[in-house]
Order: C-alpha cells, then structure tokens, then sequence
C-alpha cells in the first residue's frame, strides 16, 4: 500500500484505475488472462466499463446466479468514488 | 419443512459465501501452503487499485485465513451494510480458489465487523421471535445472504416457542418466523432490517 505516498497514484479513483481495477480483477478469475480486455467508454452522466473474455471464461466472470458479476460491480461502484459519474460493468458475450 | 432442510444443509458448510457445493471433491489446505500469503498479496493489490489507504494483516485459523483489515479508510472498505467487505471475500475465495486442491476459507473483515454484524443480527432475530410469540403471527425477515440467514436459524433454533424457515429464491430469499404450534398462522409479511 505504499502507491499511496507516490504523487503517481494521484489518478487512483480515476477512468484509468478503475479500468485497471477490473483488468486485475477479471485477470485474477480467469483461465486465459490474455483475453481480458476493459474499456471505458465515457458519455454524459456515466462511464460504461466494457469488459471482454474468451467465450469459456465468460461463467468465471458472472458466477453462478450472476454472483460474481455482482460482486465485481460492487468493486467498480466502491472505486468510482471520485468518478462524477455512474460506474456501469457491462460484461460482453 | 423441505426447505428448512436445505437451509440445514447449508448452515452445515464453513464457507461463508456458501460455495463449497461447487467442488465437492478435493482436500482442504491448511497453514503453510502459501495461500494466506497469496491472498493477502491480492488483497493488497486490489486496495491498491481501488484508492484504499487501509493494511492488512493475516492470521490463519487450521484451514480458514482471515484478512483483517485497519486504516483510515475502514469506512469505505466495509461499505454500505458490509457490501464492499463481502465483494471482496467473495472474490478472494474465487481467486484463491479457483482449483480443486487446497481449497482455504478466506475471511475479510475488519477488526470486529463481522462479530458485531453477526450480534446485531441475532438481537434482532430475538427480538422478532418474541413478537412472533406474543403476537401469534409470522414475521418475514428482509432477503439476506445465506451466511446471515444461517447466523439466525442458529440462533433462534432453541428458542422456545417459534420455527424458522427460508423462502423465496436467490438473492430474494428471507426467513419466516413461525409460532411453533396451535392454529395455521396468520402471514403479515412485515419486513424487517437487518
């Protein structure tokens, strides 16, 4: 936890850490951490994070009864607390 | 009644997020395979990652390994009702894992969390029972994790007077509280907070 003393990690709650949050996330579950991918896309009241698989990772990363997803966007909104805007986790078939 | 079983069952597995149904087979780790440390390791990458100025500090328990965590960011790291703590463990135990073989518990929690959160929800139970006794009528608890729904059976298992019983499917599932005999009850469905 010693980022926090870096003048680097002034973008922590940021677009870009949170991006990254999800990347080590998804990465972490996953069976191929290659295939992971995030993307931001940002429009006027929220930032969708779009978040790519391979097709046979795709039950790691919902879980049984979406259990997973849902913990993953609990992650995604504690970490969006300086992002002025909704935090959304899509999860792309 | 069918159901109370299952709830049985479920109070019987260690695990809080009650997934060790998913791998049957396998043996449980135990202290010294490394994992505690793994854990912890991923644990702090993903504080890291999410702005939390908080430590962690491992203990380990035969094959549970609890995650204690402490800092000025506490707060935010248990979250609106436990939500961020529970992620968080939920996750760990997928990660850590996420094979067969050496299956640990992780526990996430902070300081005293989860003792109280567990209290509070058995004075709150106990307090719903003797209402349920006084008042002859079912009372229907709020949806709650299978975790807390079990701290309840558990509690109010010897209480005189009253039955529990879960209804309702997935993240919609609560418990009735039921007068143990006498007339067919009245539902009145009034929820409670936990």
């Amino acid at each position: 936890m010693t980022s926090h003393e870096d003048s680097a990690s002034d973008d922590s709650g940021s677009e870009d850490s949170v991006t990254d949050l999800m990347i080590y996330l998804a990465r972490q579950l996953v069976d191929e951490p290659d295939a992971v991918e995030v993307e931001a896309i940002e429009g006027d009241r929220a930032i969708v994070y779009e978040l790519t698989v391979a097709p046979d990772d795709l039950g790691k990363v919902i879980g049984r009864d979406g259990r997973t997803a849902r913990a993953l966007r609990a992650l995604l909104t504690a970490a969006s607390s300086k992002v002025r805007k909704r935090s959304l986790l899509e999860i792309l078939e | 009644m069918d159901e109370r079983k299952n709830e049985a069952r479920d109070g019987a597995l260690l695990l809080d997020d009650a997934d060790a149904k998913r791998a049957p087979t396998g043996q449980d780790g135990q202290s010294g395979d490394g994992k505690a440390e793994e854990s912890a390791g991923i644990l702090e990458e993903i504080l890291d990652r999410m702005d939390l100025d908080v430590d962690v500090d491992v203990r380990e328990d035969g094959e549970k390994i609890v995650l204690d965590l402490d800092g000025p960011d506490v707060g935010r790291v248990i979250g609106k009702k436990g939500m961020t703590l529970d992620a968080l463990q939920f996750l760990l135990n997928k990660i850590v894992n996420r094979f067969p073989d050496g299956r640990r518990h992780v526990v996430v929690d902070s300081g005293d969390y989860r003792e109280r959160h567990d209290n509070g929800l058995i004075s709150m139970a106990r307090r719903e029972a003797k209402r349920v006794v006084t008042e002859g009528e079912v009372v229907t608890l709020e949806p709650m994790s299978a975790r807390d729904r079990r701290v309840i059976h558990l509690s109010l298992a010897k209480f005189e007077g009253v039955t529990t019983a879960s209804h309702g499917q997935g993240m919609q599932r609560r418990i009735q509280i039921m007068p143990a005999d006498g007339e067919q009850p009245r539902s009145r469905g009034r929820g409670r907070r936990r």
